[in-house]
């Protein structure tokens, strides 16, 4: 058995209570046990880093702090903006000990930075420490004949001097847990393009043309279903998804899965806990091309014709 | 008893600024062997130096002292000062108030004018025990080694072999002719690179002056100016050039296939080829990584075709030795693997290649006869992208600066696209367009108005797949909007980068290279084909990105430094060398074990006066010895002295603070 310090956030327990669920079921069947940060607070994303430096810095650093009383060397995070908040300000403050020290004189009662504890992504998480061919090991119910388009969005992967996982441009590290499922992960150029982020609120229309752009990039590449692991790229590709119809006047209709789903599908546990009805996009269409196996052969492309060498005999 | 004057320079602001120097005048003169202290703004000009001689004579000074910047930078020029007042020229002495002091201490101007003053003293005390000294003459081998065979060392070769100096001319592949054998069509004048080009290899290989060595690594220089000794390492190449007539049947049979280097991998050639159908020397070597025969000891196919029978399997590498008194480095330049623009699909998508492999399939000798195709399905693209600055001016992931050629040879493609495909159309996402040179700029304005070239100013930020094209995203700073350009092909011009073996040839030869593996030049403006070793010279782009006239340029240049120095039948030397006392040397040799340069032999003396019983003691080779002192330090007998870095001059120096 495992255990990992875990930092729910805000979303897990509201707008992606499906993504805080299956993992806890995936986690459990990987024989990983979750402790809670005692007493967490929210990360600061979006509006701290903008306004305030101190604060951008203090409220991960006191969830950072609380993190250390517990055993666990490793922070396991769900959402992908808390954890961009909680691992830069890891790095700012393990490069920088003066910094560290300025913005604990915020962080009183809860007791001194040390930094002991590393901030990982969950994707992060399984790729690393559980590691793809374990949860190859895991599958029960193989995903065979569901493509996916594995979409990284802007913050799991960057900056990579930040994050120091996958690359920054293509990553592959959720493609390969997809395949790993039995699933075929499509060629997918707007794997870390951005979904318009919380513009979904102040600026609608940003967020129907970003995000519309990633869904007809994603069903070009052939892909039954979208797989993510950030809750706002998945209420932005969901949610906004009959508005982005409305708007180009296209019928998409690719469910956004989030990748635990997905895992937890696999594991074999039963579909009624997967909280599928939570879903904008009905998701049966996609699920019903698990098992169908199309047999089309990969396209022979041609090489170019090289001319032999002229070669003189005397 | 000594008379020293003491000379201190402002350097214009670059000392002034930071050391006070009427204070450090002052301070100086209180020295009692001081008899004369000035201070002047630029002790390096003529009226600086006038200074110097008029002193000199007027105060009978023993010893001077010039307190200014380096030594490397000046102290030729205050030794001339010296000469020309009718003075021993060795009894000079520089303190370094500027690299040592000034430039180093900018923030405290007390301090950097305290430290002025202790160089100052060192200087003046040190100058007191300096002694006449004279040059030494050592004999001269004239005989040039160049290394690389690209246009840098060709034109370096045939100049200096013109003035009937012999070139030893190495070159690590199994041709002559580098990356200029791979170009199409020249800028600005679309000349053949070709037809201006082999020309010259052959005159190489014809050149009764010059000893052409393919498919070799220089191994070892020992020496200095004058009197190199180099090791070369003969690569084996399994091929008697002697008695193979390059018939070509060889590689006609050879069943091998591998990436053909020459056309940048597009096709393939054998594994016993020449790198191309021009090659100097035409003769073919076997590839030993590929070779079945030498890999698995199954073929032998080209030593049953080879009718005068020159294929020997046996063949070992092989280490010649040459004596040279100059060496030419003309290593030449490396392309940037651009893999880690991730963000264009480099590596995941066929139709990226480089500008090299484009200039590959357009020219008349490529894999593709000159028309350019997509490696994807063999078409011919229509519209093409060319990016500009792919690895250069990119800090992110690249390399800091220009490559400086890059504008120019996009702009040569667009044309020979223009040419060879006259329904295409290209389009151009560039920063700048440095266009710095004789006919340049002239030349991207008629190439833009013929070719109806789209210019777009601004970086790419993404490429991406749709159906069979390749959609280009940029911004077009010009209407301040992104855009999106459909390609069937896309070009990037990658930057230039240092041959990456360069690091380990400096270390061999001991010079010296920058950040990014580009060899040092002495001086930037004023010594830019010199290295600060003496007798060893830099050509072409392995100094610096440059493009073909100015290469040839810089390779015309070293050749006039090599003949300069070869023009008399001896060559003189600084006397800073080391001699030993017998009479003190207990024959121990740990200074033959420490000296860097060999200069350190043994020698049998009489015990004593008429001894017919003899002892070893060290001798030195004072035409080797380059005065470093590694021995001085060693000897445990304090028999050896190092002329012009005496015990009574250090001690001296020392005391002094």
């Amino acid at each position: 058995m495992k255990k990992l310090t875990y930092f729910p956030g805000c979303s897990a327990h509201g707008t992606s209570e499906e993504f805080d669920s299956t993992l806890k079921l995936v986690l459990k069947t990987l024989d990983v046990v979750l402790e809670d940060i005692p007493d967490w607070n929210c990360c600061g994303a979006t509006s701290a880093h903008v306004m305030t430096e101190n604060l951008a810095y203090a409220l991960p650093m006191r969830n950072l702090v609380l993190a250390e009383k517990l055993e666990n060397t490793t922070m396991g995070i769900a959402c992908a903006s808390c954890y961009q908040r909680m691992k830069v300000t890891k790095v700012h403050m393990d490069e920088n000990p003066e910094l560290a020290k300025r913005i604990n004189t915020t962080v009183v009662e809860e007791g001194t930075y040390q930094g002991k504890v590393d901030v990982k992504s969950m994707l992060q998480y399984f790729y690393e420490d559980i590691g793809v061919e374990t949860i190859r090991e895991k599958v029960t119910k193989s995903l065979a004949g569901l493509k996916v388009a594995c979409y990284y969005g802007c913050l799991l992967t960057r900056p990579k001097n930040i994050t120091n996982f996958d690359s920054p441009e293509y990553p592959v590290s959720m493609d390969q847990i997809c395949e790993a499922l039995g699933a075929t992960a499509t060629e997918f150029d707007y794997k870390t393009e951005c979904c318009g982020a919380s513009f979904s609120i102040s600026n609608t229309e940003v967020v129907l043309n970003l995000s519309g752009q990633i869904l007809a990039m994603a069903k070009e590449s052939g892909a039954h279903a979208i797989v993510v692991a950030c809750p706002l790229c998945q209420s932005n590709l969901d949610m906004r998804q009959p508005d982005i119809e409305k708007q180009q006047g296209i019928k998409y209709d690719i469910p956004v899965f989030y990748i635990t789903q997905l895992m937890a599908l696999a594991f074999g546990n039963p579909i009624d806990q997967l909280k599928f009805p939570k879903h904008i996009v009905p998701v049966e269409g996609a699920l019903a091309n698990i098992g169908k196996v199309s047999p089309v052969p990969e396209k022979v492309k041609k090489p170019i014709k090289a001319v032999e060498a002229e070669s003189e005999v005397k | 008893m000594a008379r020293v004057g003491v000379f201190v320079c402002f350097c214009g602001a670059n000392i002034a600024d930071y050391v006070d120097v009427p204070q450090v005048v002052e301070e100086v003169k209180r020295i009692k062997e001081v008899k004369y202290a000035v201070e002047y703004k630029y002790m390096c000009s003529d009226p600086g130096q006038g200074l110097i001689r008029d002193a000199i004579v007027q105060n009978k000074l023993t010893s001077i002292v010039v307190a200014a910047c380096s030594p490397r930078m000046h102290e030729k020029t205050f030794r001339k000062a010296l000469s020309d007042a009718g003075m021993n020229p060795y009894l000079l002495e520089v303190a370094n108030i500027r690299e040592h002091s000034s430039w180093v201490h900018q923030k405290d101007k007390k301090a950097a004018t305290e430290k002025a003053m202790d160089l100052c003293r060192m200087a003046v005390a040190k100058s007191i025990a300096n002694e006449q000294l004279h040059e030494i003459s050592v004999p001269v081998t004239k005989r040039a080694l160049v290394i690389g065979g690209g246009i840098a060392g060709i034109q370096a070769a045939l100049d200096i072999a013109d003035a009937r100096i012999p070139v030893v001319l190495v070159e690590k592949s199994p041709s002559i002719g580098g990356k200029m054998a791979q170009l199409d069509e020249t800028f600005p004048t679309l000349d053949c690179a070709q037809c201006i080009l082999t020309p010259k290899m052959v005159d190489v290989a014809s050149h009764p002056y010059i000893e052409l060595i393919p498919y070799a690594e220089v191994l070892e220089l020992q020496g200095f100016v004058g009197n190199y000794k180099v090791k070369i390492k003969k690569k084996a190449s399994y091929v008697n050039f002697k008695t193979c007539t390059g018939c070509g049947a060889c590689w006609q049979k050879c069943p091998v296939k591998v990436p053909n280097e020459y056309n940048m991998g597009i096709d393939k050639r054998k594994a016993i080829y020449t790198p191309f159908p021009q090659a100097v020397p035409n003769k073919p070597v076997i590839d030993a990584e590929h070779c079945t025969m030498l890999t698995k000891g199954k073929c032998g196919i080209c030593k049953k075709v080879c009718l005068p029978g020159a294929i020997d399997y046996e063949m070992q590498d092989e280490i010649i030795e040459r004596e040279v008194g100059a060496v030419v480095v003309a290593t030449g330049y490396d392309m940037w693997d651009p893999t880690p623009y991730e963000e264009y699909g480099v590596g995941r998508f066929k139709d990226i290649i480089t500008s090299l492999e484009f200039e590959r399939m357009v020219s008349a000798n490529g894999p593709t006869n000159g028309v350019p195709q997509r490696p994807s399905d063999g078409k011919v693209p229509k519209n093409v992208v060319f990016i500009k600055c792919v690895g250069s001016r990119d800090e992110a992931k690249g390399i800091e600066y220009c490559s400086k050629i890059c504008c120019m040879y996009t702009t040569k493609h667009t044309i020979l696209l223009h040419h060879k495909v006259h329904d295409s159309h290209a389009y151009v996402f560039y920063m700048d367009i440095r266009a710095a040179g004789k006919g340049y700029e002239e030349f991207v304005k008629k190439a833009q108005v013929d070719t109806g070239t789209t210019y777009l100013r601004g970086r790419v930020s993404k490429i991406y797949k749709k159906g069979d094209k390749l959609m280009v995203r940029g911004e077009d700073a010009q209407i301040g909007q992104v855009v999106e350009v459909e390609a069937d092909l896309v070009v990037l011009a990658t930057a230039v980068s240092a041959p990456k073996d360069n690091p380990e040839l400096a270390r061999l030869l001991g010079i010296s290279y920058d950040k990014y593996g580009y060899l040092s030049e002495a001086h930037p403006k004023l010594r830019p084909v010199e290295t600060a070793k003496a007798g060893i010279f830099l050509a072409g782009c392995t100094q610096a990105p440059k493009d073909i006239p100015e290469t040839v340029s810089q390779a015309s240049a070293c050749a006039a430094k090599v003949c300069g120095l070869f023009a008399g039948d001896t060559m003189k030397k600084d006397p800073m060398v080391s001699t030993i006392n017998n009479e003190y040397c207990s024959g121990c040799q740990n200074c033959v074990k420490v000296c860097p340069y060999g200069a350190i032999v043994t020698d049998e003396v009489p015990i004593g006066h008429g001894s017919k019983e003899l002892r070893t003691v060290a001798k030195i080779n004072e035409g080797v010895c380059q005065g470093c002192g590694s021995c001085v330090a060693i000897c445990r007998s304090m028999a050896i002295n190092l002329a012009g870095f005496t015990d009574p001059q250090i001690i001296n120096e020392i005391v002094s603070i």
